[in-house]
């Protein structure tokens, strides 16, 4: 599985694709949300983002409205990356259709968790054996 | 480097530059506190570090980053106003951040340090207008004491979520925050750039080889790839130096911060302004200035900029205006600090520099303000009545202008009392590329960097034979009613002298090619054998071995694949004694100097013999007489006068030192001056007794046995320390034995 992690912080990024290639995902990353859609279009096989939610030029927000708005990305699913502060827009951002959320700090058994109540993991897992 | 230590790499790395701008940013938002901009990138940088350090098992970086985010939060949602103590307050994390970033650095952790006082005083900050307390927002600090408690319990317990929850909808995230360029540049190592750096010289000489060899060769094919070689190199030249090229922004971006630091601590109301952050430098010229520009803006700040009370009184603005600006002109980059205070004192400079026996009250005098504003670069000068806690730390202007002179560049200060002080620097853009002239001298070539140049000229026939005079034994050339000091190249690096024909000789010759210098203010001419071209040279420094030698900066190496030697104008001109060597001592490497310096306030009596300007300290000195030739007797082959009714044997200095002087004029009384031991004297004959200076000696060439002068530059012009003990014990072995004998048997 192909995984897009849209996250500003260069620290942020390496911490999330070190905990995904270690439970044997794809990684791309992007530094905002703009960026990201550039790279979905580029990147066809991607199934997940994770969109961190404050970012420059285009938040994580209206990252997951744009994803939303084009037919093409239907199948993509988007977890938020956020924290406590943030957890009161974490509603806002469901409405506009994001799938899941993750809250910082985690550790690699949260997001496991989470991928696997997505049944993102337990795919990749059948898909292995 | 495992996967976990690339990741805490990457974290430090992208924090310490987010911290650089979180810097700037607080100190723009005091200015413009509504600004969502500044708010929203603070915010933002607090909060990546937060999100990362939970996961690198950072706690205590984690608990200060979330008392932090907690109170930005508020005052991005406009829930808190931002004073002074809340800006004073967030610079307190900002520090205590970096504190804990450089010791991840060092040992892998945050250290021992406790911030618990700076989270407490966080969420004080944080509860003093919170919703807990007045949600009006004009609440004071007093009325906070009681919402620490409320909020500082819930918050433990988790509770300012839902303060958070009720505003979710008001907050406005970071859209306006500008883009920064970090998605499309790459990070590369210093030390890799200046190791390409220096492979590009080599391929700049070997294109020049290729190019000399290929002009002479027919063949088409050869001469054209030659010429696009050419083409290349020099894009590739051109390439490689922008990568080392950085915006002078970098340093500059500590500033705002400083300046408020500062202000607060002297009292004084101050306001920075940037202009041309943009402006590019070689990296290893940024890295060079820094020093001295943080000293000229802490500086302006506690020198020039006077107190709140005291520009109203004088009818200025509370608030003080200092402005760096930088901009590129001619190959060269400006930099200009220019505060709006009180402007120099030209009349203390003058006192102090008189008090200090830099200058007489004569010399004083003859100059015009301008030039007494440039006494203080002058090393150990300082008018600040007292020594400040900011500045005064040891580092003069001196150090200020060493530093800049040392890249190549020059410090000029312009001020008008009452209205401010500009000072300005010019600086290259690079240094390891530089224009340069190249002359010849007994056969070798030599470059000269073109910063220090100002004309050449050449003299022939009549003119070469006349035009070099000689005043005080030191040649001089008249340039346009101006006295230029003359420095021969091949006497100054100990080249056999020209012969008689030879094109040059200062003496008689026909052509004299003089190249007219700069070093440190003053002028000098250099001869030369010929000049040849410009040239962009390559500079490359020279090995550990000859760093000691002054008159070279470096070496190069020309088109035909042979090394010329760089000269170093300012150490050439210091060993020709044309400029004062005062400055050389402030110098950093002051330990590598090959030459042992001592310098001390002393009076000395100037006295002239043949050509020679000679000084002998007054101490050895007990009276200076006029004796008239008739009164002169001799008594076992020596000249010798009753003097006080003993008799005093003549030495003639002229003579024991091997000066050649014209014959005395015979109508006139000899000047002598008189050293005594005990009860004993002995006259020293001179031509002329000059004046008595009190100054600051810097022997430069200590005395040895053979020669019983010790060079020195006095009042700009070489003159030569007598030993005089020495020079008596020559004329008379005994004269101090005796008197030695003598105070015994008292």
């Amino acid at each position: 599985m192909h995984v897009l992690i849209v996250d500003d912080s260069r620290a942020m990024r390496s911490i999330l694709s070190h905990i995904l290639r270690q439970l044997g995902l794809e990684v791309s990353e992007a530094a905002n949300g703009r960026e990201a859609l550039d790279r979905l279009q580029e990147l066809d096989q991607v199934q997940l983002a994770l969109v961190d939610w404050n970012m420059p030029h285009m938040n994580g927000l209206e990252f997951v409205r744009q994803v939303r708005a084009d037919s093409r990305f239907d199948d993509l699913r988007l977890m938020m990356v956020t924290t406590e502060t943030e957890a009161s827009q974490l509603v806002t951002a469901l409405e506009a259709g994001a799938n899941e959320y993750v809250m910082k700090p985690f550790t690699k058994d949260v997001v496991q968790e989470k991928l696997k109540l997505m049944g993102l993991l337990c795919d990749v897992t059948v898909s292995n054996a | 480097m495992s996967e976990l230590e690339f990741i805490t790499r990457e974290f430090l790395l992208e924090s310490c530059e987010n911290l650089d701008q979180l810097d700037r940013d607080l100190v723009m938002l005091e200015q413009d506190p509504q600004n969502q901009e500044y708010l929203a990138g603070i915010f933002r940088t607090i909060h990546t570090i937060k999100g990362s350090c939970g996961f690198l098992g950072f706690g205590k970086l984690e608990s200060v980053t979330h008392a932090g985010e907690s109170l930005l939060s508020k005052l991005r949602d406009g829930e808190l106003q931002l004073q002074a103590e809340t800006t004073t307050g967030l610079l307190s994390l900002v520090d205590a951040v970096r504190e804990m970033l450089a010791n991840i650095e060092v040992a892998g952790s945050e250290g021992s340090q406790d911030y618990a006082g700076l989270i407490e005083t966080l969420m004080r900050l944080q509860a003093g207008k919170s919703d807990c307390d007045a949600r009006a927002g004009n609440s004071s600090s007093s009325g906070g004491a009681l919402a620490t408690e409320d909020c500082g319990a819930g918050h433990n317990g988790g509770g300012s979520l839902s303060d958070e929850d009720a505003r979710a909808n008001r907050v406005t995230i970071g859209e306006a925050a500008p883009g920064g360029v970090s998605d499309s540049t790459i990070r590369v190592d210093a030390g890799l750039l200046d190791k390409l750096m220096n492979r590009v010289g080599e391929l700049v000489l070997a294109r020049n080889q290729i190019l000399q060899s290929s002009s002479m060769a027919s063949d088409a094919e050869l001469l054209s790839t030659a010429q696009r070689l050419n083409l290349i190199t020099t894009e590739l030249q051109e390439g490689v130096m922008k990568t080392r090229m950085q915006p002078i922004g970098n340093i500059w971006g500590k500033f705002p911060r400083l300046v408020r630091d500062l202000a607060l601590q002297c009292g004084k109301q101050v306001q920075i302004e940037l202009e041309g952050k943009e402006t590019e430098l070689d990296k290893t010229i940024v890295e060079a200035i820094k020093d001295p520009l943080t000293h000229l803006v802490r500086n302006a700040v506690d020198h020039g900029i006077e107190t709140p009370a005291m520009r109203l009184a004088r009818g200025k603005p509370a608030e003080g205006r200092l402005v760096l600006r930088a901009f590129h002109e001619g190959g060269q980059v400006n930099i200009e600090i220019t505060d709006d205070g009180a402007g120099l004192d030209v009349e203390r400079i003058s006192q102090k520099a008189i008090e200090n026996g830099l200058l007489t009250h004569d010399q004083i005098l003859r100059m015009n303000d301008r030039e007494v504003a440039q006494l203080i670069f002058a090393p150990g000068f300082s008018t600040a009545a007292a020594v400040s806690n900011v500045s005064g730390r040891g580092v003069g202007m001196d150090v200020v202008k060493t530093n800049v002179e040392k890249i190549g560049g020059t410090v000029d200060v312009q001020s008008v009392p009452g209205n401010g002080t500009t000072i300005k620097i010019k600086i290259p853009l690079t240094l390891a590329i530089i224009p340069a002239l190249i002359v010849t001298c007994d056969g070798d070539r030599f470059a000269i960097p073109q910063v220090s140049l100002l004309e050449l000229v050449r003299l022939e026939e009549e003119q070469a034979r006349s035009g070099i005079e000689r005043l005080h034994g030191a040649p001089v050339y008249r340039l346009r009613g101006h006295l230029l000091p003359i420095v021969d190249l091949r006497r100054e690096l100990e080249l056999p002298p020209r012969a008689a024909a030879g094109p040059a000789d200062l003496n008689n010759n026909v052509v004299v090619n003089i190249v007219v210098l700069r070093a440190d203010d003053r002028q000098f001419g250099l001869v030369v054998d010929a000049i040849n071209d410009t040239e962009e040279i390559v500079v490359k420094p020279l090995g550990k071995q000859l760093k000691g030698i002054t008159v070279f900066a470096g070496a190069t190496i020309m088109g035909d694949g042979k090394v010329a030697l760089i000269l170093d104008v300012l150490g050439m001109a210091q060993r020709a004694h044309v400029v004062a060597e005062d400055r050389e001592r402030s110098l950093v490497d002051q330990a590598t100097r090959p030459t042992e310096q001592h310098r001390d306030l002393r009076t000395l009596v100037i006295l002239a013999v043949g050509d020679r300007r000679l000084a002998i300290d007054i101490a050895l000195v007990s009276r200076l007489e006029e004796i008239a030739r008739a009164d002169i007797e001799g008594a076992d082959d020596r000249d010798v006068v009753q003097y006080r009714g003993q008799i005093m044997p003549l030495l003639h200095v002229g003579k024991l030192l091997g000066i050649p002087h014209a014959d005395a004029q015979v109508d006139r009384p000899l000047q002598v001056i008189v050293h005594s031991q005990r009860d004993r004297s002995v006259g020293l004959v001179v031509d002329r007794i000059i004046d008595i200076v009190q100054t600051t000696v810097e022997v430069t060439r200590p005395a040895n046995n053979d020669n019983l002068l010790a060079s020195a530059v006095i009042q700009q012009r070489v003159t030569d320390l007598v030993d005089v003990p020495s020079l008596i014990r020559r004329a008379d072995p005994m004269f101090y034995e005796a008197s030695v004998e003598e105070a015994v048997v008292a």
